[in-house]
C-alpha cells in the first residue's frame, strides 16, 4: 500500500478537532471532573486541596435524609409523569394524526408550551394552582369537588408540579410520536378498515404495537429528562416545595453546591454522580427493552433460518 | 358473484382517471384489470372496493347497488401490492385479524385461519412473523387474509410487482390455484401482458381510463380492436412500419408493396402490424427485407430485418441462415397481420 502523506493521513482529524474540542471541555472534562470530586475528602473548589480520597461523600450521602428525601421524590415524580403523560401524547398525536377541523389551531394548541418560557408560563400555573384565586379550585368547585392546596404544605403540592411537568414535555412528547405515526405505512389503516375494523380496535391493535418503538423512544427520553426534574419548581414554589418536601436529586445538587455555605462540592458530585448512574442505568435497561421488541418482531433476521 | 359495471367516471379535479367504463364480470371468473400505468386501472379497483366512490355510474355486485356502499359492507378481500401484513402479528393473527374484526368465536377464527393457511400452503410458518418470511410466503400469507372471510369477490392491487422473476411465475399460478379452488371471483390489476395472458380468464384492457378492449387474453392477442391493444401485447412487440393504402395495396414507405391487400381506404396512411410468427421466408418475393442480426431461440430464431427503414423482427426456422446485410425476400401469413388507422389506431383489417 502507497503511504499517504502525513499532513493527508490527519486531514480528516483536523476536520473534527473543533467538534472533539468542544466535546472533550465542555461535556468530557465536567463528567470526569464530577467523579473525580466525589472521591476527594475536605476538597476546597478554589484552592484544588483535598484532605483525603475515599468513599467518604457516598457515605455521607447516603445517610443524608434530605438525599434520601430527594431520591424518593425523583423516582415518584418520574413514575407518575412519564406514564402519565406518555399516555396523554400517545392519544393526542394520534387524534392531531387525524384529518380533522381546525387541525392546524390544535396542532398550535399543544406545541405552544414549547415555545413559552417555563419560568413565565410556571408562573401563571402559580395562579392557576392559587387555592383561594385559582382556576383549577374553581373548577373543582363548580363539579363539587372540595378545593385542594395544591402549593401548601400537603400532598397537593407534589400532585401540582406532577401536572405541570406534564403539561411541560407533552408538546416534545407528541412531536416525536407525531413523527412515529407519520412513520406508519397508511396500508395498514385502509386494510383494517377494508376488513371492518372501528377506530378503537384500529388504536390499540395496529397503532400502539407499530408505534410501540417511538413510545419505547419517547419514555427513554422522558424519564431522562424527568430524572433531572428542577427548574419546575422555581416559579410554582420559588424553592423545592414547602419546608424541602419537594427535594428532588437535582435541586439537592444544586443545594450542597450553590446554596449551603459552605459548599459542600464532595456531596453534591457524589449525588451527580448517582444521578448519572441512574439515568444511564434506566437507559442501558430501556436499550434492553428494544432490543428484544425488534427480536420479538423478527426484524433483526436472526430467525429467519428456523423452521 | 356477478359484477356489472355502468357507465363509471371518476374525475380527480380536472382529471378523468376512469371514464365511461362499462363492463359486466362473470361469478367465478379471474378479470384482470391491465394497462400501463396510469390507465386507470388502481382507480377501478379502489372503486372496486369501496376504497374511492365513483364521480358518476354504478356499480352492481349481483343485483346489489354497492356504488356507495362503505369497503367492510361490501364483502371484498382484498391483497396489496406490499402485502400489508402486520409486522407486529404472526402469520396466523394476522389471518385471524378480519375474522376477530367479525367477532367470530376464537376457537372458530383459529380453526378457519389454519385452513385458509394450509390452503395457500403457509400452515407450517403460522407462528412467524411477516418480517422472517420471503416475499412469496408473504403474498401467500396476504391471500390467506383477503380469503378468509369468505369474501364474495377477491381483488388483488399488483400482487406480483414485489417479487423477483421466477417467484412471480411461480404464485402467479398459485394464484390461479387458489382461484380456482375457491371458485372466488377475482379481480387482478397489473401492467404485466404476460402475468395477464397466463392466469386469467377474460382480460380487461384499459388506455388513459377508458376500455380498448375485453375479451378471452387470446382472442386479444389474434384480434386486437385497435393499435394500442396490438402494441401492448405479445413478447417480442408486434412490428410495425408505416404504410400507405394505393388502389387496394398496402405500400411501404419505400414504395414496395407489403402484398397486404385492404379495399376501401385508398390513399390513407396506416400502420401494417404483423406478429414476428406471421413472418414467412419467401425467397420469390418481391419484398425484400435486409438482414441485421440472428438470436437462437433454441428450436427456432429470431432474426431483426430492416423493411422499409424500420427494424422489425421474425421467427425462422433454425435450419435457415441468413448473414448480416442479406436481402432476404419475406411475405406474411393469414392471421397476426393488421392494419390500423396512423392516427386513430383504428382497425381497417
Amino acid at each position: 500500500m502507497i503511504k499517504r502523506p502525513f499532513f493527508e493521513r490527519i486531514k480528516p482529524l483536523l476536520y473534527l478537532l473543533p467538534f472533539i474540542i468542544s466535546v472533550v471541555i465542555f461535556t468530557l472534562y465536567p463528567i470526569v471532573n464530577v467523579i473525580r470530586m466525589s472521591f476527594l475528602e475536605g476538597y476546597k473548589y478554589l484552592t484544588g486541596a483535598y484532605t483525603g480520597v475515599g468513599l467518604e461523600n457516598y457515605q455521607k450521602v447516603f445517610a443524608d435524609p434530605y438525599f434520601r428525601q430527594a431520591l424518593g421524590n425523583t423516582f415518584k415524580y418520574v413514575l407518575c409523569v412519564v406514564p402519565i403523560s406518555t399516555a396523554i401524547a400517545v392519544v393526542l398525536a394520534n387524534l392531531l394524526n387525524q384529518k380533522i377541523k381546525f387541525q392546524a389551531f390544535f396542532q398550535t394548541a399543544y406545541f405552544l408550551p414549547m415555545v413559552t418560557s417555563s419560568l413565565a408560563v410556571g408562573l401563571a400555573w402559580r395562579f392557576m394552582f392559587n387555592d383561594k384565586i385559582g382556576i383549577l379550585n374553581y373548577i373543582l368547585g363548580l363539579i363539587g369537588l372540595e378545593p385542594v392546596n395544591w402549593l401548601g404544605q400537603s400532598s397537593g403540592n407534589f400532585m401540582a408540579v406532577v401536572v405541570f411537568g406534564i403539561w411541560s414535555i407533552l408538546p416534545n412528547t407528541i412531536i416525536l410520536l407525531l413523527s412515529g405515526l407519520q412513520n406508519i405505512d397508511p396500508m395498514y389503516y385502509t386494510a383494517a378498515k377494508v376488513d371492518g375494523a372501528k377506530t378503537l380496535r384500529i388504536f390499540f391493535r395496529i397503532t400502539v404495537p407499530l408505534l410501540a418503538p417511538t413510545i419505547m423512544l419517547v419514555i427513554i427520553i422522558n424519564s431522562i429528562n424527568t430524572f433531572k426534574m428542577y427548574h419546575e419548581l422555581f416559579p410554582l414554589f420559588s424553592g423545592p416545595g414547602v419546608a424541602y418536601n419537594l427535594f428532588t436529586v437535582v435541586y439537592y445538587i444544586y443545594y450542597e453546591f450553590r446554596v449551603l455555605t459552605p459548599p459542600k462540592y464532595g456531596l453534591a458530585s457524589a449525588a451527580a454522580v448517582m444521578l448519572l448512574i441512574t439515568v444511564f442505568g434506566f437507559t442501558m435497561l430501556q436499550r434492553a427493552v428494544q432490543a428484544w421488541a425488534r427480536r420479538e418482531r423478527g426484524e433483526d433476521g436472526k430467525d429467519k433460518k428456523r423452521k | 358473484m356477478k359484477i356489472r359495471l355502468e357507465n363509471i367516471v371518476k374525475r380527480f379535479r380536472d382529471n378523468t382517471a376512469v371514464d365511461h367504463f362499462s363492463a359486466e364480470i362473470e361469478s367465478g371468473e379471474l378479470v384482470t384489470l391491465l394497462g400501463p400505468s396510469g390507465c386507470g386501472k388502481s382507480t377501478m379497483l379502489n372503486m372496486l372496493s369501496g376504497i374511492l366512490y365513483p364521480t358518476e355510474g354504478k356499480i352492481y355486485f349481483d343485483e346489489d347497488d354497492v356504488t356507495f356502499v362503505s369497503s367492510e359492507k361490501r364483502g371484498i378481500g382484498l391483497v396489496f401490492q406490499n402485502y400489508a401484513l402486520y409486522p407486529h402479528m404472526t402469520v396466523l393473527e394476522n389471518i385471524c385479524f378480519p375474522l376477530e374484526i367479525k367477532k367470530v368465536p376464537k376457537a372458530e377464527r383459529i380453526e378457519k385461519a389454519k385452513k385458509m393457511a394450509e390452503l395457500v400452503h403457509v400452515d407450517t410458518m403460522l407462528n412467524r412473523k411477516p418480517g422472517q418470511l420471503s416475499g412469496g410466503q408473504q403474498q401467500r400469507v396476504a391471500i390467506a387474509r383477503a380469503l378468509v372471510k369468505e369474501p364474495r369477490l377477491l381483488l388483488l392491487d399488483e400482487p406480483l410487482s414485489n417479487l423477483d422473476a421466477r417467484l412471480r411465475i411461480e404464485m402467479r399460478e398459485e394464484i390461479r390455484r387458489i382461484q380456482l379452488e375457491t371458485g372466488v371471483t377475482t379481480i387482478f390489476v397489473t401492467h404485466d401482458q404476460e402475468e395477464a395472458m397466463s392466469i386469467s380468464d377474460h382480460i380487461i384492457l384499459m388506455k388513459l381510463g377508458v376500455l380498448q378492449q375485453f375479451d378471452k387474453p387470446q382472442y386479444l392477442y389474434d384480434q386486437p380492436a385497435n393499435c394500442f391493444v396490438a402494441d401492448f401485447l405479445g413478447n417480442p412487440p408486434i412490428n410495425k412500419v408505416e404504410a400507405v393504402v394505393k388502389n387496394g395495396k398496402v405500400i411501404l414507405a419505400d414504395g414496395s408493396d407489403s402484398g397486404v391487400r385492404l379495399e376501401g381506404h385508398d390513399d390513407q396512411k396506416v400502420w401494417l402490424s404483423f406478429r414476428s410468427e406471421s413472418v414467412l421466408y419467401e425467397p420469390d418475393s418481391q419484398l425484400k427485407a435486409t438482414a441485421i442480426m440472428t438470436s437462437v431461440m433454441g428450436k427456432e430464431k429470431i432474426t431483426a430485418f430492416d423493411l422499409a427503414g424500420k427494424e422489425v423482427r421474425g421467427y425462422f426456422d433454425s435450419s435457415l441462415d441468413f448473414e448480416r446485410g442479406q436481402e432476404v425476400g419475406i411475405g406474411f401469413k393469414k392471421t397476426g397481420v393488421f392494419v390500423f388507422d396512423y392516427e386513430s389506431g383504428e382497425r381497417y383489417l
